[in-house]
């Protein structure tokens, strides 16, 4: 079993990768695409969990 | 060198297009030329599927009273022959007991909304207002 950080990582790998292919015609504007995709849900993910830490689970 | 090549008389009418390109992800691509990006979109697409599969994720399907599964089974739907294939031979069920039942769904469903934008873009490059 594989734990969340890496699924997390893995499906904003491929909706980067999606993304990029998709809007981007270039290779180098394609990586740079790519970055700015995956760090945003990277980063956004774990923001958005550090600011719901606060309220209760159930 | 990017990729780029102009829709010949010899290809098939756009809404047949935009039907395959639902049924087979990247097939529309591919018929239109973009051979590299047809490769890409079918991988990440099928990837996604199947990492959605092993994950227990559930095919969501309409439920009555419950709204938000509407969208959810458009989504769904959305995976084309992936999905039929996968519900003809009894995967998708889901596992609501699983640790990456959540996951699996997550996967599940970006894979059919990945698949949905890339029958909009099949008619974006077919009516030519995407040029590459």
């Amino acid at each position: 079993m594989v734990d969340h950080l890496t699924l997390m990582a893995l499906d904003a790998f491929l909706i980067a990768v999606f993304f990029s292919f998709l809007w981007k015609q270039e290779k180098k504007e394609r990586t740079v695409y790519f970055w700015k995709v995956f760090g945003a849900l990277m980063l956004g993910a774990i923001l958005l969990g550090w600011l719901m830490y606060p309220f209760p689970r159930s | 060198m990017p990729e780029r090549r102009e829709r010949g008389e010899g290809t098939l009418p756009l809404p047949v297009l935009m039907v395959l390109a639902w049924l087979v992800p990247g097939l529309g691509h591919m018929l239109l030329g973009r051979r590299l990006r047809a490769g890409v979109f079918f991988a990440v697409v099928v990837v996604a599927f199947l990492l959605g599969i092993t994950l227990d994720g559930e095919l969501i399907l309409p439920h009555a009273g419950d709204p938000l599964s509407y969208l959810a089974a458009i989504a769904s739907v959305g995976n084309g022959v992936l999905f039929f294939v996968a519900r003809a031979v009894g995967l998708g069920q889901g596992v609501v007991t699983s640790p990456a039942f959540e996951f699996g769904n997550t996967f599940l469903l970006t894979a059919g909304m990945m698949n949905m934008l890339l029958v909009l873009d099949v008619h974006d490059i077919g009516t030519g207002k995407k040029e590459w």
